[in-house]
């Protein structure tokens, strides 16, 4: 009886556990259909996103939401990123800007800010493709700790004092939580996230490590 | 018990329920802006087992529901099918997703802690899921054998 007792009560608490994830997931969704993937205009602030990479002139913005420290953005930089640069940016087609949506963890805010005391030095891209090809083990595990990221900055031959400076004094903190507060408010709820942005205002979202093709498939039908 | 129809369309049921949505949670399929199977190099063998996990529930479920149904038996196997399948399928659901975000919003760093570790032990979880789903299967299968040919 008292088994009977156990599983029963086993199988209730799968069942909460399995409706609770889901449902989650499903009010995730819902909320996700109420912001319409194909918008007639941008309203996306990318003034304290990362500098564009790219020509400022390019017919479309590639918007990436990433954190440093999530394991899909990182599939997505060592699998779609370089094609997409060779194809799109590089050709003068589109732009690409990094806005953070650091919410994995403590060492998150502070990457963030890191890239942006890269860019005092002109070092931004560089310092954030630094960070994606070290990502190494679960969020705050240490593989972007302060002296990690002091390390990062040291590699690429920064000036350490203004770094250091920069860190101590947590100058970027407002931008990184204006941008967090950007993702979110368009509707933003995982990282990596895209927004493609046309010419005439037009913008397509989609959320997830998604390969070359999708891009490729978006860029060319805005185009 | 697989030639009974109505078995073979619960396994189905149960492999396409666990196969499709568990691989939209993992990022293996997108089905926005396009329908797309996206598998990367170093991701094969932890889609390789959610096929497997998938599969494994598909088979143990329904032979368990058979068990209870037709041999009046206890439900702990099923217990034991439907926690491998669980674990199975909790694993790898990627904390930089919907779910890990919503989770994370709410409850803060523990939670963040909790989905990181599924998402970072996503292979070994897996294995112990398909092991348990197979120990399942084997004490199950033995079980049917037995009891069918007492009765």
């Amino acid at each position: 009886m008292n088994r009977n007792i156990i599983v029963a009560a086993a199988f209730f608490g799968i069942v909460i556990i399995v409706i609770a994830g889901f449902s989650s997931y499903y009010f995730s969704l819902l909320e996700a259909q109420n912001m319409p993937m194909i918008k007639p205009t941008s309203m996306i602030n990318l003034e304290n996103g990362s500098p564009a990479l790219g020509s400022e002139s390019a017919p479309i913005t590639i918007v990436e939401f990433g954190d440093y420290q999530c394991e899909s953005c990182y599939y997505w930089f060592h699998n779609t990123r370089s094609t997409l640069i060779d194809n799109y940016i590089e050709t003068g087609k589109a732009k690409l800007v990094f806005v953070d949506l650091p919410f994995l963890g403590r060492d998150s805010i502070t990457a963030a800010q890191a890239s942006y005391c890269a860019e005092d030095q002109g070092k931004y891209w560089e310092y954030h493709t630094m960070l994606y090809t070290f990502q190494d083990g679960a969020p705050d595990s240490g593989w972007a700790n302060q002296d990690r990221l002091n390390s990062f900055a040291f590699t690429l031959e920064m000036n350490m004092d203004e770094f250091n400076d920069c860190m101590d004094s947590s100058k970027y903190k407002i931008r990184v939580k204006a941008n967090y507060n950007e993702a979110v408010k368009n509707g933003v709820q995982s990282t990596p996230t895209f927004i493609i942005i046309s010419s005439d205002g037009t913008t397509k979202k989609f959320a997830g490590a998604q390969p070359y093709s999708v891009f490729a498939a978006t860029i060319e039908s805005m185009l | 018990m697989f030639s009974s129809y109505s078995y073979v369309l619960l396994a189905g049921i149960i492999f396409v329920c666990m196969l499709i949505p568990l691989s939209i949670l993992s990022e293996f399929l997108f089905i926005e802006p396009f329908f797309v199977i996206h598998v990367i190099e170093d991701r094969t063998f932890g889609f390789t087992l959610l096929v497997a996990i998938s599969f494994m529930s598909a088979v143990v479920i329904p032979m368990n529901i058979y068990r209870i149904r037709t041999l009046q038996k206890s439900t702990t196997k099923i217990g034991g099918s439907l926690l491998g399948s669980i674990i199975g399928a909790s694993a790898g659901i990627c904390s930089c997703g919907p779910i890990g975000f919503s989770i994370i919003s709410t409850f803060g760093t523990v939670a963040g802690t909790a989905t990181a570790f599924l998402t970072n032990y996503e292979i070994p979880l897996r294995l112990a899921s398909l092991g348990l789903l197979c120990l399942v299967y084997y004490t199950t299968a033995k079980s049917i054998s037995i009891e069918c040919k007492i009765q």
